[in-house]
């Protein structure tokens, strides 16, 4: 090895704790930033392979009535259609411990021979036999069961009864169904007779030929079919294209995926301003030696080359600890995400460019950051770096008035004034441990408030919905008298009935409706929800306009969900909304938020009755009880349900609010949590810096601490000067960084809010967050200020005078 | 570079040397001429500020003259460039300084064997050979391996000489060498200085001890940047 590099390598190995530090924190960047873009890589990869491997219908149209078999195979034979296949989903209850929750059965023709939307045969039977079902894996959590159990399941129209559940299948199309707390079954047309409903397939799912991610294309196609359907007189009262090729959640994904993807660089970049930070202390120490090989023979550049290979053998090292690191935690991360996603990792190699992503980055940024002092600490000429002292920088000539202020702060003893001019000596150094720690503060508290907001934000489910139970009817049901026997209930303050239905915006293209409604009826849904206009049960946010008046006018009031839906629509717009192959002009009144909703209209029950002729009847129940505990809840629910079956009413479903905000919660928890992690990767990083400044302010003074010993200056003296100094540092970063968290708190809230909800979390400030904070630096900075000063009073006065 | 055989190695013609100071420019150096025979042990000698070290400097190319000409072995270095002044230093001067500065992290051999790495003189196999070599010359073979600090003053300084040996430059030039040094370590670093003379080496060393007249072949002493006694060209 060259003699300059054997310089190099020594002066590597004699800093090695200050250097390890360095290391540690580029390691945490390099290590973030392979966790997640491999984990995010993957996922992504996965989430296309998976969604595409279930070939996802292209369109799905409603039938008004069942398809019969030669119908499909003429449909088939359509020019452009590569594929057709009758389906029919069903919304029945299933009973689980006593209550009754969602389950959708979906009803395949031939299991055989999936043609769309391919549940993937796992384990158990491939076709269900009649009186059975197979589930998805996802399911049985919910429905605590497995193969081999049985299910008691109630469809609209007949009697509960006992399905065994004879296989699992795996539908990536699908959200987990314990985020969804529902159950997925899927089960033969005869099964359905069984359970009493004499409905066939009402779905006729098409795949196109070409074009197959224009959604105008599909679009196109799916009209055709249905108006030579209608012209056969099928009706087709609703065509569903889910956006072509996207996962439902792809969205969201990528997305939240983005904010990960930067914060893991800006750990990265950060770490790298503390090595920049380190090497100009560096540079600044060996100053003199600079000036001394330059009078030796070296150039400018051949300096240059030596430090920064010090800096490229750091880099080296962390890429080193953090790859591997890196990659096992990219496995945890995309098996979490997977699992949130019901993805099936298939191929779970990392691809290659994201180690060349680390590599890069993990080298390129800290050499960026470094070459700045290297280049101006090589360029030095021989007669300045000869001439200069060590340390200096220009000595200050007068204190500042800050200083002045400072120093006749004597309520902590006479180290503090001391202390605090010593803080200010080296402003730029100073000025990176602050944005370093402000930084990782603001990251770590802005996690926890968001973790926070997140929270606030789940409650207002509560909030804005003052009921506690909704239950859906199988059909209209007259409501006059049925409401007061609901009322006369002990434990129910209020009921109310509505009317719900599928609805769609009308763009005038005789009766058959287009919506983005996923095979799942969840995501993309949009409903209209006639309701009592003084409604005592739904409080949604107000954001725009005003909520609907008394009487029969057709007035609408949109919520968050609903507005997107429209290319643009403002207050006083008329919209023509289809309802049940019935379309009518509304005119947009308002604008709400309410948390967790999906796409929704609301209008006067007396203006839908009027529209729909449903006068006094519902198919919705709203029922609020006294106490909101999910137990009680439980428990009264059971009461209106045998109130309800006394009256001979059926229930398609029961849904409370407590399970809807599961199973929003559900949605969003590892992401939260995944926040967390980057936070305090980022905390981490910054009580480094604090320390490695500490270090690099003790270590450069060693000289003057010297001359204080031998002033007769006591170990605790010096001890106390060196405490307050970082706790000092410290405490103006937790200013800093509090500051700092609101503003990254509002933005990052207003983004995950819009993913979830489509509205931004409002602003919490987490007590915890900002107490663990504080109690984190100050430990922090009191571990940090442990090895200095006690190296600052354990070297010999002798050593610390001679020291250069 | 080329050698001449001119009889003078140094010759400055009317340099001057000025700083710029709170009270308007002050002149380090005064409009010196001076020419350097080869192969002399030389002293140069003043009192504090006179401008001896900046003579130095000039000599070596770490300062630039504010007026006039340097011409070293037929090289005129004051129109260099910076990287061509360090790669021109590290092969012509040798210089020792006060305080030794050897690098803490190297050892005593290696010390010797970077201005060879830096200049890029020698095969690197012959290196090491020829730093043990120059250690052997200056008395301290047996110390190749330790690092500096653990060599009294008098030991670092003869491996401070032999590191400014190593790229085997015509001018060696020391400011106060034995300013940290006992008079018997002195004397025997003095002593070194007149036998690399006696090989041919041009010696400049500034001092302040009068004891060691006796060593110069030449002494020059200066006052106020200007040339107090001339040299005798014998
Ligand atoms: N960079 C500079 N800026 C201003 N003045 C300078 C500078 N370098 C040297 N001088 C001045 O030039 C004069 C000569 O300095 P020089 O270092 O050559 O003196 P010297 O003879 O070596 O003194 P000493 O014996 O103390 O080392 C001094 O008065 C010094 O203050
Ligand atoms: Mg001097």
């Amino acid at each position: 090895m060259k003699t300059r590099y054997k310089k190099v390598m020594r002066d590597l190995l004699s800093g090695y704790a200050k250097n390890a530090m360095l290391v540690i924190a580029m390691a945490m960047g390099v290590f973030g930033v392979g966790a997640i873009l491999g984990g995010y890589s993957v996922v992504k990869r996965e989430m296309t392979a998976n969604y595409m491997g279930t070939v996802p219908a292209s369109a799905t149209l409603e039938m008004e009535d069942s398809l019969k078999q030669g119908l499909i195979d003429s449909v088939r034979q359509w020019p452009g259609v590569s594929q057709a296949e009758r389906h029919a989903t069903v919304l029945a209850r299933m009973r689980i411990d006593d209550k009754w929750f969602p389950l959708l059965l979906f009803v395949v023709d031939d299991f055989e021979h999936q043609r769309t939307n391919i549940a993937r045969h796992v384990s158990g039977e491939q076709t269900p036999p009649t009186g059975t079902l197979l589930v998805e894996r996802t399911a049985f959590v919910v429905m605590h069961a497995q193969e081999g159990d049985s299910l008691l399941v109630k469809t609209r129209h007949g009697e509960a009864k006992a399905l065994k559940i004879v296989g699992t299948v795996h539908d990536a199309g699908l959200a987990p169904a314990w985020q969804e707390q529902a159950g997925y079954g899927y089960i033969t047309l005869s099964t359905l007779r069984a359970l009493g409903e004499d409905g066939g397939f009402d779905q006729l799912r098409i795949l196109v030929s070409e074009h197959a991610d224009s959604r105008d294309h599909i679009e196109t196609k799916a009209k055709e079919i249905a108006i030579a359907l209608n012209a056969r007189h099928h009706g087709v009262h609703e065509i569903q294209i889910p956006p072509p090729g996207k996962h439902p959640h792809q969205s969201q994904m990528s997305a939240v995926m983005t904010i990960f993807v930067m914060f893991s660089f800006l750990v990265l970049v950060l770490a790298s301003i503390l090595v920049g930070t380190a090497v100009a202390t560096i540079m600044v120490k060996h100053v003199r030696q600079i000036g001394v090989m330059k009078t030796l023979g070296a150039n400018s550049r051949q300096i240059a080359v030596m430090y920064l290979t010090m800096v490229f053998a750091l880099c080296l090292v962390a890429l080193v600890i953090a790859i591997p690191l890196s990659r096992v935690a990219a496995a945890a991360f995309y098996d979490q995400i997977a699992v949130l996603l019901n993805l099936e990792i298939r191929d779970a190699s990392i691809p290659v460019w994201v180690v060349a992503v680390q590599v890069f980055s993990g080298i390129g940024i800290p050499l960026l950051s470094a070459a700045v002092p290297v280049l101006r600490g090589s360029f030095i000429s021989v007669r300045k770096a000869l001439d200069n002292h060590g340390v200096g920088h220009r000595p200050q000539q007068q204190l500042s008035w800050t200083m002045k202020m400072l120093s006749s702060w004597k309520f902590a003893g006479d180290m503090f004034p001391l202390a605090m001019r010593n803080v200010f000596r080296q402003r730029s150094r100073l000025a990176m441990t602050l944005g370093l720690l402000a930084a990782g503060g603001a990251m770590f508290m802005m996690a926890l408030n968001v973790s926070e907001a997140w929270e606030a934000n789940l409650s207002r489910i509560y909030q804005q919905r003052l009921y506690d139970v909704e239950f859906r009817l199988n059909r209209l049901h007259p409501t006059d008298t049925l409401l007061a026997k609901l009322k006369s209930i002990p434990g129910v303050t209020h009921v109310e009935g509505w009317n719900s239905a599928a609805v769609a915006f009308s763009k005038g293209n005789k009766g058959v409706e287009v919506t983005r409604t996923y095979p799942d009826k969840g995501h993309g849904s949009f409903s209209m929800q006639a309701l009592p206009v003084s409604t005592q049960l739904l409080r949604p946010d107000i954001t725009a306009g005003r909520w609907l008046r008394e009487g029969q006018a057709n007035e609408v009031v949109l919520n968050q969900l609903a507005t997107p839906m429209l290319s643009s629509v403002a207050l006083g717009d008329t919209v023509s909304l289809t309802v049940n192959q019935h379309t009518t002009a509304w005119t947009v009144v308002g604008f709400v938020e309410d948390v967790g909703t999906p796409a929704t209209a609301y209008v006067s029950i007396e203006a839908f009755a009027k529209a729909e002729d449903t006068a006094g009847k519902s198919n919705v129940l709203r029922v609020a009880y006294a106490d909101r505990s999910k137990e009680s809840t439980v428990k009264n629910n059971r009461l209106v349900e045998a109130l309800l079956e006394k009256e001979n009413i059926g229930v398609d479903a029961t849904i409370p609010v407590w399970l809807l905000r599961n199973a929003i919660a559900g949605h969003m928890k590892v992401l939260v949590n995944s926040l967390m992690a980057m936070a305090l990767l980022m905390a981490v990083v910054g009580t480094l810096g604090l320390m490695s400044t500490m270090s690099m302010n003790v270590l450069e003074r060693t000289r003057e601490i010297g001359v204080m010993r031998t002033l007769g200056a006591t170990p605790r003296k010096i001890r106390s000067l060196v405490v307050w100094e970082g706790v000092s540092i410290g405490v103006m970063s937790i200013f800093l960084a509090f500051a700092l968290s609101l503003l990254l708190s509002a933005y990052i809230g207003s983004f995950i809010g819009h993913m979830a909800f489509r509205t931004p979390l409002s602003l919490q400030i987490s007590i915890v967050g900002v107490v663990a904070w504080v109690a984190m630096v100050m430990a922090g900075a009191y571990v940090a200020t442990l090895y200095p000063s006690k190296r600052a009073n354990t070297i010999t006065t002798r050593e610390a005078l001679a020291y250069e | 570079m080329e050698h001449t055989n001119e009889k003078f190695l140094i010759r400055l013609s009317g340099v001057t040397k000025t700083f710029p100071v709170a009270s308007g420019i002050f002149h380090a150096l005064n409009n010196m001429t001076l020419d350097i025979p080869r192969g002399q042990l030389m002293a140069i000698t003043g009192k504090s500020g006179s401008g001896k070290s900046t003579l130095l400097n000039i000599i070596s190319g770490i300062d630039k003259p504010t007026h006039g000409s340097v011409v070293v072995d037929g090289v005129r270095i004051d129109t260099l460039s910076e990287s061509e002044l360090a790669s021109w230093r590290g092969i012509n001067i040798g210089v020792v300084f006060q305080f030794f500065q050897l690098l803490p992290t190297l050892t005593i051999a290696e010390n010797v064997m970077l201005p060879m790495d830096f200049c890029n003189r020698y095969p690197a196999k012959e290196r090491r050979p020829r730093a043990l070599a120059l250690l052997q010359h200056v008395g301290i073979g047996d110390q190749a391996d330790k690092l500096p600090s653990a060599l009294s003053g008098g030991q670092q300084q003869r491996a401070a000489i032999a590191r400014a040996l190593a790229n085997d430059p015509p001018v060696l030039m020391a400011d106060e060498p034995t300013g940290n040094l006992d008079s018997q370590t002195s004397t025997a670093i003095f002593e070194l200085f007149a036998g690399l003379a006696r090989l041919g080496k041009t010696v400049i060393i500034v001092t302040h001890e009068r004891d060691f007249a006796s060593y110069f072949e030449n002494t020059m002493a200066m006052a106020d940047g200007k040339m107090v006694t001339e040299l005798s060209h014998a």
